[in-house]
C-alpha cells in the first residue's frame, strides 16, 4: 500500500510513501480517498484540473488534499485516482498541475466513511529516508 | 517526572507544572489526576502545550484541561490567553470545527412520562434533524443574502425567521452573537460550504441525546437553573459545520504563507499565527466570528427543531412541555476578554480549544438569573455512562481565564474503537445499558462507544476538586441520535 495509516488518539493519521515527491503526492491522495470514501463501482466519468503554487511542497500537498475534501463536499465530486501530476520549480517557487479523475457523488454506490474536516500541518514533513519520499500528514475529523 | 524530554513538577494531586525552558514564554500547567497523566504518557499531548508555550504575547501559563489529549497545534483541552495588543490570535487555538459547542434545554417531563415512547421519540427526532456526514435540508436552502445575515446576526436570525424564541438568546454565551463579524472576511468557498447546512447535526463525535437528571449535587444552584432529580433534558453538540471547517482552513493557509513576514518561528506549523492586531489578525477574528454566529445559529435551529418533535411525539402543548433553553456554550473559540493578571485588568484574546467558558457569579455577560450563581458548563460524557453539569467559579476567573473541561475526551483512537468494537452486537449493548440509539451508520456508533473514551467523572472531578468548576448534576443518557 502506497501509504500506513497510523494511531492518532482524536484524528487520523497516515504516513504516505513515494519514489518521488510525486509518487507520494498521489499516495497522499490515495489514502484521503482509503479515509473518506467507499466506493461500491467506480468509472472515471468526471475530471477536474488544479494549478497551485506555493514555496514548500508541504503547503502544496496540504493545499491538494484539502482541495480533495472541497470538491466533495461543496461539488460532489468524487476523486478516484489521479490522471497527471506534476511539480515544477519556477524562480524561487514550486507549481503543481493535477489533473484528478471521478464521478459524481451518489449515496446510492458511495460511502463516506469519516468526513475529514480539514488537514493538518502537524507534523508534515517530506524527507527523503533511503530512497523512498515520506512524510506523516495528519487528518482532523 | 520526565516524560520523554518534557520535566513535570507536581503542583498539587490536580495540577503539574512544565517549567518554562527556551523557547518557552511561559510555564505549561495541566489540570489533572495522577491517573490523567499517566494516560498522556505515550502521545503528543504534553508537547503540544509546550509548544503552545511559544506563542508570542502568550500570558502566565499554557493550560491544559483534565480532558487534554493529543491534537494538532494546541492539544485538546488546552487554553491560552494572548495580550490583546502585542500578542497573536492562532487558527490552531481554535480549530476547524469553530464554536463547537453544548446546548442544554430542560422540559418539565420526567423519565417515567417518557420511558414507553423512547423508541418513537429517537426515531421522529431522526427524521426532523438531518444528521451525518454533509447533511443537509433542515429548513430551505439559504441565499447568499440569508447566510450573510447569519454570519453577522448569529443565533438572532433562527429566532426572527421562526426558530425559537428571544429567551433562548438570553440563555446563549454571547447571546448567540458575536459583534463585528463581518462576511467580506469569509471566502466565498466557506459560504458555498454553509449555504445548505444551517440546522445539520453533522458527524463524528456530533449528537442529540436525551437524558435524565440521575443525582444532583447542589440543589441550590439546580433549581436556579431548573433542574430537578429525574426531570428529561436534551444536549446537543455540533458546530459550525464545512463553512467553519473552510474558514479555519483558508487562514491557516495565509497564516502558514505569513509566518516569515511576522518573524515568527514555531515549534509546529500547525500554530500559525498573526498579531491580533495585524491586518491578517483583524480578518481571522472577524471570520472566525462570523463561523461562531453560524454554529449558535445552527444549535438554535437544532433544539427548535427538537422540541417540535417532542410536541409530536407526546402529543403536547408548548406550554404543557416548558421546554427552556439551560444554556449553550462554546468550547472551540477564541475571546476577546477581560481579566486580571498580576493583579491588572487586562485585555487578552482567550483561546479555548477543547475547553468551556467557566465565568464565576456577578460577572456582567452572565444572564440574570444565573448572575448570583455562575456560568452552567456543560460537559458531555460518552454516550453509555453519563454527563454533568457544573457552575464556574471565581478560582476559575483568577486560574484558567475562567475555562474549565469540556468533556471525556478520547481513550482509544477510532481504529483501535473498531478492533474492539468486531463482533459485538453494539446496539443491544447499549440498549442493555438503557440507552436508545439511532445513527446513520454502525461505524460511528463503534468509533463513538462509551470504551473509547475516559470516563467523564474523572475529569470533571479533577475541576471539582481544583474548585475551578463545581458539580451541579449528573445527567444519564436514554437516548441518542448521531451522524
Amino acid at each position: 500500500m502506497p501509504f500506513k495509516i497510523i494511531d492518532h488518539t482524536a484524528d487520523v493519521a497516515i504516513i504516505a510513501y513515494g519514489n518521488s515527491i510525486e509518487d507520494l503526492f498521489e499516495s497522499a491522495c490515495l489514502g484521503w480517498k482509503f479515509i473518506s470514501l467507499e466506493t461500491q463501482i467506480e468509472n472515471f466519468e468526471l475530471s477536474k484540473k488544479f494549478l497551485f503554487s506555493s514555496s514548500s511542497y508541504e503547503e502544496l500537498l496540504i493545499e491538494l488534499l484539502n482541495e480533495l475534501n472541497f470538491q466533495l463536499y461543496a461539488n460532489k465530486f468524487v476523486f478516484l485516482k489521479i490522471n497527471k501530476l506534476t511539480l515544477t520549480k519556477v524562480d524561487s517557487s514550486i507549481q503543481l498541475n493535477v489533473e484528478a479523475a471521478g464521478q459524481k457523488y451518489n449515496p446510492e454506490i458511495h460511502t463516506i466513511k469519516e468526513e475529514i474536516k480539514g488537514v493538518t500541518f502537524h507534523q508534515i514533513k517530506i524527507e527523503n529516508v533511503n530512497g523512498i519520499f515520506q512524510t506523516k500528514i495528519v487528518f482532523d475529523i | 517526572m520526565q516524560v520523554n524530554d518534557i520535566k513535570i513538577e507536581k503542583i498539587n494531586d490536580n495540577l503539574w507544572e512544565i517549567p518554562k525552558t527556551a523557547g518557552m514564554n511561559v510555564p505549561g500547567r495541566i489540570y489533572a489526576s495522577e491517573k490523567i497523566i499517566s494516560q498522556l504518557l505515550n502521545d503528543e499531548a504534553l508537547k503540544q502545550v509546550v509548544n503552545v508555550a511559544h506563542l508570542p504575547g502568550i500570558q502566565k501559563y499554557s493550560l491544559a484541561m483534565p480532558d487534554i489529549h493529543w491534537g494538532y497545534g494546541f492539544p485538546i483541552g488546552g487554553v491560552a490567553a494572548t495580550d490583546f495588543y502585542d500578542g497573536v490570535i492562532s487558527p490552531g487555538g481554535v480549530g476547524y470545527d469553530i464554536n463547537c459547542g453544548v446546548r442544554l434545554a430542560t422540559t418539565s417531563l420526567n423519565k417515567n412520562e417518557i420511558s414507553k415512547r423512547i423508541k418513537t421519540l429517537v426515531e421522529n427526532l431522526f427524521k426532523d434533524i438531518p444528521t451525518g456526514v454533509g447533511a443537509s435540508g433542515a429548513i430551505k436552502k439559504l441565499s447568499g443574502k440569508e447566510i450573510k445575515n447569519i454570519l453577522t446576526n448569529g443565533a438572532e436570525w433562527a429566532v426572527q425567521n421562526g426558530f425559537g424564541n428571544n429567551e433562548d438568546l438570553l440563555f446563549t454565551e454571547e447571546n448567540g452573537r458575536l459583534k463585528d463579524a463581518n462576511p467580506n472576511s469569509v471566502s466565498k468557498r466557506a459560504i458555498e460550504r454553509g449555504l445548505d447546512q444551517a440546522g445539520t447535526l453533522g458527524s463524528g463525535n456530533h449528537f442529540l441525546e436525551i437524558d435524565f437528571v440521575e443525582k444532583i449535587f447542589d440543589q441550590e444552584v439546580a433549581e436556579i437553573f431548573g433542574l430537578f432529580e429525574n426531570q428529561i433534558v436534551i444536549q446537543i453538540h455540533t458546530g459550525s459545520r464545512g463553512l467553519g471547517y473552510q474558514i479555519c482552513d483558508d487562514y491557516l493557509k495565509l497564516l502558514v504563507q505569513s509566518e516569515k513576514k511576522f518573524g515568527f518561528n514555531l515549534p509546529d506549523k500547525q500554530l500559525a499565527c498573526a498579531p491580533i492586531q495585524s491586518d491578517e489578525g483583524q480578518d481571522y477574528l472577524s471570520a472566525m466570528k462570523c463561523a461562531a454566529n453560524f454554529a449558535w445559529n445552527n444549535r438554535q435551529i437544532i433544539m427548535h427543531l427538537a422540541k417540535k418533535s417532542f410536541q409530536k411525539t407526546f402529543n403536547i402543548s408548548e406550554v404543557e412541555l416548558n421546554f427552556q433553553l439551560l444554556y449553550d456554550v462554546s468550547h472551540n473559540i477564541a475571546k476577546i476578554e477581560e481579566h486580571i493578571i498580576d493583579g491588572e485588568l487586562k485585555k487578552v484574546c482567550v483561546h479555548r480549544k477543547g475547553a468551556t467558558r467557566a465565568f464565576s457569579s456577578q460577572n456582567k455577560t452572565l444572564p440574570e438569573k444565573y448572575f448570583d450563581v455562575g456560568q452552567p458548563v456543560l460537559i458531555p460524557g460518552d454516550m453509555g455512562r453519563y454527563s454533568f453539569i457544573s457552575v464556574g467559579t471565581s478560582k476559575a476567573m483568577d486560574e484558567t481565564f475562567g475555562s474549565s473541561c469540556h468533556g471525556a475526551g478520547r481513550l482509544q483512537s477510532r481504529n483501535q474503537a473498531l478492533k474492539i468494537a468486531k463482533g459485538k452486537n453494539l446496539i443491544e449493548e447499549l440498549n442493555k445499558a438503557g440507552v436508545t440509539i439511532q445513527a446513520k451508520g454502525m461505524k460511528t456508533i463503534a468509533e463513538e462507544m462509551p470504551f473509547a473514551y475516559k470516563d467523564v467523572s474523572d475529569v470533571v472531578d479533577v475541576m471539582h476538586n481544583s474548585g475551578i468548576s463545581k458539580k451541579v448534576a449528573m445527567l444519564k443518557p436514554i437516548g441518542v441520535i448521531k451522524g
